[in-house]
């Protein structure tokens, strides 16, 4: 039983181990206090009877350059492999994006994703409609280029 | 009491006096190399001038020279003893070593001689949150509200520190107020909104429900409430506390927005009255009508027909369940056996289960030599293969399972997930060699999923092959980190530290387990400072309600299992160490290794010191003017096998203070109440020990460790030469006749607990053990111990294994018989194998390919 619903400070120590097992790109429990304490309503779980099985974290940017509309950015988003084919990564990131437009108005989220990572180009580009906006060469610690993708949530404005 | 007027020591001529405020001045742009050289100026005309020294060493402090530093504030205080100065920088310093106690003690004597400082008083509010401190933290708030009325933030920090402290009626004056009162507020304000948010709350949990409805209503109304999920959640809440019959709407838009969220379909279904937990006839009908329409409504979720299948029975159910099994098995699925595993409870829905599995099994079935008929698709038949080796291997059939694995392997040999589970299964059934093998083959399939490579981490750990999985997890660490064990630790893994410590256990290297419980003791200590800096910032933001379930999780971190297990396991050792102080010096084991492992440990350990040495150069080699900032910062290792922490004073004193939290925290947990009777009892400490034990007596009566230490507290009670207090003798004599009888001799309380217990091989194995603490010859403990492998005896691998641990403990010469009969027993497993077999064992869970016909298939894959 796979229950979708935002994230609680409980579930941090969760997110984090999700993140430490699936991705090389990790984070101490404060980033996750700092996201969680910040933008309250953005980030979800995916939770199976107490267990964290899939995460979004998100934040709205706060470095917004002049004239630059608000937006949202994906900080780190992953499924565990044994809950795949669930589209639980696509009813996160819903989810997420929803509270971005509603609660702050976002005009846009943003992500970043390894250029290798033909999986995650998949789920944003061809399931989520996201955009590739720029190559941002050697993003990721180990040298790898990230594509920063893009998605305008204007469908979503109240 | 205020000083009459300025001490002579601490005034200044109009010169010095001019550049002490440029000290200041210097200090909060962090402009350290100017601030120092004027302190130094002011000091070489008034060396004992008490504020400057502060202020010299404060400077020299975020320079880095931390030591140095600390010396001259503590001089600057002792010369200066009614300097709000002195105190605030002294307090300053405490905090940056997390030292809140003494911190806050400084700050209330620096508010003594300036009790307005909004400074002093803004740092003493966020020590006395951290400390709980909660009825000092309302007078600060109150005196920085009153000082600062214009500032919003103040009435906010108000409201919260009544909140903590238990007033909610006061918490509400202030908001009420505080709204009444608040300008420009503009539209669409996120921090307002979470103000009225944290208001309505308070509202809900004083019980005025109709009140918190009002309030919440008119300003999402107005928009002054913008967060729509939460609306609707309190919403649907509220009228169904007010038991409105708006309610069903409510938690019907609240599903809309997300159909995938279980607490709607719990809350929609309470709304009427209806208990998913405690379904009955009456009111199943309905609760079924109702997820039925809710899966018409929302085709692509999946909740509403989970949920019914909990709720359904009988032939309803056989129904419903074949449609959902069949078609995630078509879709191919992998968690699909994790979601149903909890109707296994239910014995009726666990066959009903496998009959309908098995019967898609054999219309899918086809022979393994001939392609796959054009009717039948191939992955739906692998993962009906998968999905029955996981129920089976659930239901304890590991063999039938294994047999499904290998037919599925055989079919379709590149797929991570069947290696994965058949390593389970192995593990299982004790081979944790053959586990990690298969593990290994799975992360051979996809080098790029850090999942896979975790795993086999893991199950490398469990084999006792420690350098190994490191060198795996190496794969996905940072490569400027000293060592992948450090980045694993910096990043906070407790999987990690965890299984790396009970391996480190299991081969009786007490040091490195140690060291990394401690580990992760330390890293709960990180996460309880976290809290810290949120104090302050989260009454700046105005995020109250999640702020104040943050220190509600903190209230209770230690309770979350990692913590619970590094802290029992930690308090074993220790224990040992205090009743055999050999063990500190005795070299870690080496045994299981071959001369040519052994010495590629050595050179490997060569390279990691190398490695840790440079790093510790490049940090230091640092500028010196850099702002360090306040905070200690990660001390250095200087402990790499943990000898120093094996060997430091005071074990039982350590392990109590690990043990602490557990006592309030874990009231229910069986381990715990032992860990806390071992350290106490040898602490002398008769009435904790005694009451540890009344608690294990509550959960479980029957219990064999319980029985052990019960016999245990007898003994040394019995055989006490200083005589207790009278109150503790009192209390005893009382209580202990409740857990064992007075009259009653110990080899006597022993037997009668074996015969109660004769077919549970736990309880005979606990007998045995209190058979030779009561100096039974060693004979008659092993007879007792043999029994565990008769027929009608309950026997499980982990008693097994601890059996096997005793025997070598008292060093029986019947070991050997033990284990060879275990591996009887215990087929699949090579937790038995004879100790010679070990080296090639953990070779063979090293080595790549699987050993059958699919071999050279494999290394087609990888390659």
């Amino acid at each position: 039983m796979v229950s979708i619903r935002p994230a609680r400070v409980e579930d941090l120590m969760g997110m984090q181990a999700c993140n430490l097992q699936n991705l090389p790109e990790n984070y101490t429990l404060k980033y996750y206090l700092y996201h969680a304490l910040t933008w309250p309503q953005l980030s979800y779980v995916a939770e199976e009877d107490g267990k964290i099985v899939g995460y979004i974290l998100a934040k709205m940017e706060e470095d917004v350059a002049e004239g630059d509309e608000p937006h949202g950015h994906v900080t780190s988003i992953s499924v565990l492999r044994s809950y795949r084919r669930l589209g639980l990564a696509k009813r996160l990131m819903i989810q997420s994006q929803e509270a971005m437009a509603t609660v702050y108005k976002a005009s846009y989220v943003s992500l970043h994703v390894r250029k290798s990572n033909r999986a995650a180009l998949g789920l944003y580009r061809d399931t989520l409609g996201f955009t590739v906006k720029d190559i941002e060469k050697g993003y990721y610690a180990d040298g790898e280029d990230a594509y920063a993708m893009r998605l305008s949530l204007k469908h979503l404005a109240r | 009491m205020p000083p009459a007027g300025i001490p002579p020591a601490r005034a200044l001529p109009s010169k010095e006096s001019a550049l002490f405020k440029e000290v200041l001045h210097y200090y909060e742009d962090r402009q350290l190399k100017k601030g120092l050289k004027a302190a130094d100026t002011i000091l070489k005309k008034f060396p004992n001038h008490g504020e400057t020294l502060c202020m010299k060493g404060l400077i020299l402090t975020h320079m880095g020279r931390r030591e140095e530093g600390l010396e001259l504030v503590k001089q600057g205080v002792r010369l200066d003893l009614t300097s709000h100065i002195c105190w605030h920088v002294f307090g300053l310093i405490q905090k940056g070593q997390k030292n809140y106690e003494e911190a806050l003690k400084s700050y209330t004597q620096a508010l003594r001689f300036d009790k307005d400082n909004m400074n002093i008083l803004r740092d003493a509010a966020h020590l006395q949150t951290q400390l709980r401190h909660y009825d000092a933290l309302v007078e600060t708030r109150h005196t920085l509200l009153r000082l600062r009325p214009q500032l919003r933030q103040n009435w906010i920090a108000l409201a919260v520190a009544y909140t903590l402290s238990g007033n909610l009626i006061e918490a509400k004056h202030v908001l009420e107020q505080f709204e009444r009162i608040v300008k420009n507020v503009p539209d669409y304000d996120v921090e307002m909104s979470e103000v009225l948010l944290y208001h309505v709350r308070i509202l809900e949990d004083l019980g005025e429900h109709a009140e918190a409805l009002a309030l919440l209503d008119s300003s999402a109304k107005s928009r002054t409430i913008i967060d729509r999920v939460a609306i609707m959640e309190f919403r649907a809440r509220l009228l169904s506390k007010l038991k409105s019959p708006e309610a069903q709407q409510a938690w019907q838009g609240l599903i809309e927005q997300n159909p995938d969220c279980y607490g709607y379909y719990n809350g929609i279904l309470a709304n009427r009255g209806i208990d998913l937990d405690a379904i009955t006839d009456e009111t199943r009908g309905e609760a079924l009508q109702v997820l039925h329409d809710f899966s018409q409504q929302f085709s692509r979720a999946a909740a509403p027909l989970r949920i019914a299948l909990t709720v359904a029975v009988g032939d309803e159910f056989k129904a419903l369940i074949e449609s959902y099994l069949r078609s995630r098995l078509e879709k191919g699925i992998p968690s699909v056996f994790t979601d149903l595993k909890a109707l296994y409870r239910d014995a009726a829905k666990r066959e009903t289960i496998e009959s309908i599995a098995h019967a898609l099994l054999d219309s899918l079935a086809h022979a393994s030599d001939a392609p796959c008929p054009r009717s039948i698709d191939p992955a739906t038949y692998v993962w009906t293969l998968y999905f029955l080796a996981q129920h089976h291997s659930h239901l304890g059939r590991h063999k039938r399972a294994l047999e499904l694995l290998d037919t599925a392997l055989a079919h379709t040999p590149t797929l991570p997930e069947l290696y994965l589970f058949r390593g389970r299964v192995l593990k299982r059934v004790g081979d944790p060699y053959g586990a990690a093998r298969w593990v290994d083959q799975a992360r051979l399939l996809d080098l790029q999923d850090r999942f896979l490579n975790t795993r086999c981490g893991k199950y490398r750990l469990r084999a006792g092959l420690i350098d190994e999985a490191v060198e795996v997890f190496g794969l996905f660490t940072k490569k400027d980190a000293a060592s992948p064990a450090q980045d694993l630790e910096d990043m906070q893994s407790l999987l990690y530290l965890t299984e790396e410590a009970d391996a480190q256990l299991r081969l009786g290297n007490y040091a490195m387990a140690l060291k990394k419980y401690v580990g992760i003791a330390k890293i709960f200590d990180d996460f309880e400072d976290d809290q810290f800096d949120f104090h302050g910032y989260s009454v700046r933001k105005f995020t109250i309600n999640i702020y104040l379930n943050m220190l509600k999780w903190e209230d209770t971190l230690r309770s979350h299992p990692a913590y619970v297990h590094a802290a029992i396991a930690a308090s074993r050792i220790l224990v040992r160490v205090h009743d055999d102080p050999t063990v500190t010096t005795k070299p870690a084991s080496q045994s299981h290794l071959s001369d040519a492992e052994k010495k590629a440990k050595k050179k490997a350990k060569k390279a990691e010191k190398k490695v840790q040495e440079d790093s510790k150069k490049g940090a230091s080699a640092n500028s010196t003017n850099e702002d360090k900032g306040l905070d200690a910062g990660p001390p250095k290792d200087d402990d790499p096998d943990g000898t120093k922490l094996l060997q430091a004073p005071e074990p039982l004193e350590r392990a109590a203070k690990l043990l602490k939290p557990l006592s309030s925290l874990t009231k229910d947990n069986l381990e715990a109440w032992f860990a806390i009777y071992d350290v106490a009892v040898r602490r002398k400490k008769y009435l904790q020990a005694l009451q540890a034990l009344n608690h294990a007596h509550r959960l479980d009566p029957d219990s064999p460790e319980l029985h052990i230490r019960v016999v245990d507290f007898k003994r040394r009670w019995s055989s006490l030469s200083d005589k207790p207090a009278e109150s503790v003798v009192d209390v005893v004599s009382s209580c202990l006749p409740k857990l064992i009888p007075d009259e009653v001799s110990l080899e006597l309380f022993n037997s009668q607990y074996l015969q109660r217990h004769s077919s549970r091989g736990a309880a005979i194995l606990a007998a045995a053990k209190v058979s030779r603490a009561l100096d039974a010859p060693r004979e008659e403990v092993e007879a007792t111990v043999f029994n565990t492998l008769n027929a009608d005896v309950e026997l499980d691998l982990e008693t097994a294994v601890a059996i096997d641990a005793f025997l070598s403990e008292i060093q029986s010469p019947r070991e050997d018989e033990f284990r060879t009969a275990c591996q009887q027993k215990f087929e699949l497993s090579s937790v038995f194998a004879p100790r010679e077999e070990v080296p090639a064992l953990r070779r063979s869970a090293l080595q790549q390919g699987i050993v059958d016909g699919n071999e050279s298939k494999k290394e087609e894959m990888i390659s």
